[in-house]
């Protein structure tokens, strides 16, 4: 079952502020994906899922479950599971007794309640906990009880949110993954909600990224990474983060300062030009000189903060393979990949190129 | 944290505590032992300090047939086992329901809080009034509803007295007018006590995190399931804490009991028929018979015995079902 | 009559506040098909289940308003009797069928509790029957002076409870806690003896006033608020040069205040309804307080009291009590509160 967003709008107000959170959002979410809500903090995200969940009104605009119109429909009668982001299980039950308390409610046959109880249970791999109190687990198997519990009543749509944000490093690879084979198993409408683009990225059939209420950019993870549309779908995408440096287009020559470094159709206009850390390349043929800052080595390869007097911020990043030979403290040339360089128009910070 | 050499850190604590620790010696913990001991002492004297023996006999007088004692102990637990659970119920309801509302929540909150700030006397004065048997406000409106006079706060003698044939004869328990004036008494506990557990109940509900409602709710949970399953087992440790500290104060009535009934603890027409423990304990402490401060020494060793015994009853219950 | 009256009003406010929540109800219906004319999906049933859900929520916001409004009903009926009974004349208080409001509105039961003149008129025993300003002049020394004193012990308790590391500790303190449980009745009758045979404290204001200097309960929670004043605070002080005792006042008392106005407030409070122990240690009544002369002063061996009277002198105790509260509800709601999330 597909879900659409048509025109959806959630105005917070009080007395004497209003707050757009969610601005005239049109999504479709196809049937069976899983998608991810991408935005910073306060992008509307977490408002636009708790109004699919029908925790929230929203303002205006509709919201449907297939054909149906669910917008004034109370959350009970949605059929969707959520897991929210602290997983929400209730502490003064067992594990077992929180997966089977949405079945309960359902009035379903005792032996049917249990047997998909331990269904789920093995799905997210916690058979073995199941006498178990919330206090007495992880921060990962709460979570997983939570998934479970979301899922035990075969809901039409799972949401999830944030759903790695409370898990250590380590946990939250482990977990990803799991989520995308617990998905993919049971073939359900997902969405789910993150400030991590890593974690939206590794997971997600298609990502809708937000700033402030309102679409930025929707796709497939690596079409956005690859093509984004303006400034800030290109910088909240990829760490480290794309450098932004003030250029210029003139006759056909794209330059930052005045060192040429690609072509351009454009007219001759100042632009913001953003390359991504990969994008760079140390070679006597560059045209762009660099102050090599710090060279910092992490394993697979190397990360270089270097200097130039057009950058957005003072230094920037990007990345050598480990080979390379960089010294701190000297003058390099570097070309730029014409593949990782995004134009951007300096009023808008729409991408031109 | 104060560091430093223990010696020195103790004798620093010591001057510090050194009012408390004098004020609780005098009044609190050299009384606890001497009221064991007078508990003890047969004959006790107060004024003269003389005592025939060391024995049980206080206690027997206290629980002999007809004594008073027994009496104030029935009623006390009448009080006690009515009068909590439906104080904690309705409390609980209210705080739910003010919980569940918006507009006028202040409002309401402020006016189930008002009992809590007044005189347990003038307020008692005036529940005798509203239940004044000719023109009180309770018989007016029992009267416009259609039925007819209840007589509250006694009179009439008539009926079966149950009480005649286990207690005092002049101490009626059971007979109408116990019961009329017991409800009574109840309803002004109830009305007392109400506002300190709304309070209580209700700043517990609102510190409990929404997300479990949120849960609930998606997974369609009835209204009457959320409030069994989800709110009373997260408001455990307060339905505990209140009814620890409920009991402890139904068994120590005293107040309302000579607010509405006066010092004498009567309805009319019976002697001390509505007198409790605590009653029984100060009035043997003013009886002109110096020799019944043993008595009241007794009855308080037993207040204490009881308290004792439904605390560790309730703490051995509470550590199965509360859930912290 | 009364019941119609109250059940009217009732009907009323819910009715508003249904009317209220239906128009904004609909209101937002009209304002999301507005904003979508493109709808091409119009589910009946949704529909259906919709309206079911509105109806079953109306119905639950009645209930719930009703049953509260009731209640608060009850909560206040008292409170409007005693007013209401203590502005009615004496004829009209002996009406077998009583009026729910005074028809004519006296103040004499006012002026008799208010006026120490105008009662000696009235009497002949030439006495004050009850001297409100006399009883309320005690209760005051004696809750001003036991809070004082209170705040002082608590105050210094607390500090070694909280902040001072010494052998013993924990067990002093487990055993004050421990107190907490003993019923007070086991203390009152050797503590009566040593006020009255040995100290002869007999109708004295001290005697009222220093066996309730001490409170376990607030030592407590003024520890715990102590205790939630980080260390790093006080080694700070103590890099500076800051003696112990200039910590405590320059730095805890300061940071704890709301605490302890709340123990000002409730200790008052308590003298002002302070009973049995009063009681038992005056005899006089120029020494009273003021919920025994309350009790005492209106209680006739034979016949009823003078109930006009009666419940005036109830209004006129309550009525600083409520003032208080009123301006003081904040501190006074937040510290009740709190006393509940212990454990």
């Amino acid at each position: 079952m597909d879900i659409r967003l048509v025109n959806l709008t959630k105005i917070f107000a009080d007395k004497n502020s209003e707050v757009r959170a969610v601005d005239n959002l049109d999504i479709v979410i196809p049937s069976g994906k899983l998608i991810g809500l991408l935005g910073p903090s306060g992008c509307g995200k977490s408002t636009t899922l708790y109004m699919i969940a029908g925790l929230l009104e929203p303002t205006m605009g509709q919201i449907f479950f297939g054909d149906e119109d669910v917008t004034n429909l109370s959350a009970e009668k949605r059929g969707i599971g959520l897991v929210f982001q602290n997983y929400a299980l209730y502490p003064h039950l067992t594990v077992k007794q929180n997966i089977m308390f949405p079945l309960q409610n359902m009035r379903m046959p005792k032996a049917e309640i249990l047997a998909r109880t331990q269904k789920y249970a093995r799905l997210v791999g916690i058979e073995d906990l199941l006498d178990r109190k919330p206090k007495q687990l992880s921060g990962g198997q709460q979570q997983r009880v939570a998934i479970a519990r979301a899922l035990v009543k075969e809901p039409k749509v799972l949401l999830l949110d944030e759903p790695l944000s409370n898990l250590d490093a380590r946990l939250r690879l482990q977990t990803r993954e799991e989520i995308k084979r617990i998905q993919r198993e049971t073939g359900i409408t997902t969405v789910f909600v993150t400030h991590d683009q890593e974690e939206a990225m590794s997971i997600s059939d298609e990502i809708v990224v937000m700033k402030a209420g309102v679409e930025q950019q929707r796709g497939k993870p690596q079409d956005v990474y690859e093509q984004p549309v303006n400034q800030f779908v290109a910088k909240f995408l990829g760490t480290p983060p794309i450098n932004i440096f003030y250029g210029k287009v003139e006759k056909g020559g794209l330059y930052i300062g005045d060192e040429l470094i690609g072509s351009s159709n454009l007219e001759d206009q100042e632009v913001n030009i953003g390359i991504r850390p990969e994008g760079f390349e140390i070679s006597e043929d560059g045209t762009l000189s660099v102050e090599v800052k710090q060279v910092e080595h992490i394993g697979r390869d190397t990360s270089v903060v270097a200097s130039n007097k057009n950058t957005e911020k003072e230094t920037f990043r990007f990345i050598v393979e480990s080979g390379v030979e960089v010294k701190e403290h000297t003058t390099i040339k570097v070309a730029v990949k014409p593949n990782k360089c995004y134009v951007f128009d300096k009023i808008e910070e729409k991408r031109v190129q | 944290m104060v560091e430093g050499k223990k010696s020195i850190n103790f004798l620093k604590a010591m001057l510090y505590l050194l009012p408390a620790l004098v004020l609780m010696a005098i009044f609190t913990f050299y009384p606890l032992i001497d009221t064991f001991i007078i508990s003890f002492k047969e004959q006790y004297d107060n004024v003269t300090g003389a005592y025939s023996s060391i024995g049980f006999e206080n206690y027997q007088r206290i629980f002999s047939a007809g004594n008073q004692f027994v009496l104030c102990l029935c009623n006390t637990m009448v009080i006690v086992f009515a009068s909590v659970p439906v104080s904690i119920l309705l409390s609980l309801l209210i705080a739910v329901a003010l919980n569940s509302i918006k507009p006028l929540q202040r409002f309401f909150q402020t006016v189930f809080f008002l009992p809590y700030v007044t005189n347990t006397i003038a307020i008692g004065m005036v529940f005798s009034i509203v239940f004044e048997s000719h023109q009180g406000l309770a018989n007016t409106i029992i009267t416009s509803l259609g039925g007819s006079n209840v007589n509250w706060l006694g009179g009439n003698i008539q009926g079966v007295t149950l009480g005649n044939n286990l207690f005092n004869p002049d101490n009626a328990l059971f007979t109408p007018q116990w019961f009329t004036s017991m409800i009574v008494l109840m309803v002004y506990i109830i009305w007392n006590s109400l506002p300190f557990k709304i309070l209580i109940l209700l700043s517990a509900l609102q510190s409990i995190d929404k997300q479990y409602y949120q849960a609930a709710q998606i997974d369609g949970t009835s209204k009457f399931r959320i409030f069994s399953r989800i709110t009373v087992p997260l408001l455990s440790p307060q339905i505990f804490y209140l009814l620890i500290t409920s009991f402890i104060g139904a068994f120590k009535e005293y107040t309302s009991v000579v607010a509405i009934f006066g010092e004498g603890a009567q309805s009319v027409g019976h002697r001390h028929n509505m007198a409790t423990v605590v009653w029984y304990i100060y009035d043997k402490i003013g009886s002109s018979d110096a020799t019944e401060m043993g008595l009241a020494a007794a009855g308080a060793v037993v207040l204490f015995a009881i308290i004792m015994f439904f605390t560790a009853i309730n703490g051995y219950v509470g550590k199965k079902r509360v859930h912290y | 009559m009364l019941l119609a009256i109250i059940i009217i009003t009732a009907i009323i406010i819910i009715a508003l506040l249904i009317s209220k929540l239906i128009v904004t109800k609909k209101e937002q219906a009209f304002e999301n098909a507005r904003r979508c004319p493109e709808n091409k999906y119009y589910v009946e049933n949704a529909d259906e289940i919709i309206r079911r859900e509105k109806t079953l929520k109306t119905i639950r916001y009645i209930v719930c308003y009703t049953f509260l409004v009731l209640l608060a009903i009850f909560m206040l009926v008292p409170f409007y009797w005693m007013i209401v009974t203590a502005l009615k004349t004496e004829a009209e208080i002996e009406l077998v069928k009583p009026t729910l409001f005074p028809k004519v509105i006296t103040w004499s039961n006012f002026r008799y509790i208010l006026d120490a003149k105008y009662q000696m008129s009235l009497t002949t025993s030439g006495k004050l029957q009850f001297d409100l300003f006399r009883l309320m002049y005690n209760t005051l020394v004696v809750g001003v002076f036991s809070t004082i004193g209170t705040l002082v012990t608590t105050v210094m308790a607390a500090f070694a409870f909280s902040r001072i590391k010494f052998p013993g500790r924990e067990i002093i303190f487990t055993i004050f806690l421990a107190t907490m449980m003993i019923p007070g009745e086991m203390m009152i009758i050797p503590n009566y003896i040593v006020v009255v045979k040995y100290l002869h404290g007999e109708n004295t204001y001290w005697a009222m006033i220093v066996p309730f200097l001490i409170s376990v309960y607030y030592i407590y929670l003024l520890r715990q608020n102590f205790r939630q004043i980080p260390d790093e605070l006080y080694y700070a002080a103590k890099v500076d040069g800051t003696s112990n005792l200039k910590y405590l006042f320059k730095i805890m008392i300061p940071i704890a205040m709301p605490t302890l106005i709340t123990i000002s407030i409730l200790k008052l409070m308590g003298s002002w309804n302070a009973y049995v122990w009063p009681m038992m240690i005056t005899s006089r009544d120029d020494m009273r307080l003021i919920s025994n002369g309350l009790r005492q002063s209106f209680t006739d061996s034979e016949g009823r009291s003078h109930q006009g009277r009666q419940m005036a002198a109830a209004a006129a105790v309550l009525a600083p009590l409520l003032i208080v509260f009123v301006c003081l509800r904040k501190y006074i709601m937040r510290g009740v509160s709190r006393s509940g999330i212990k454990g």
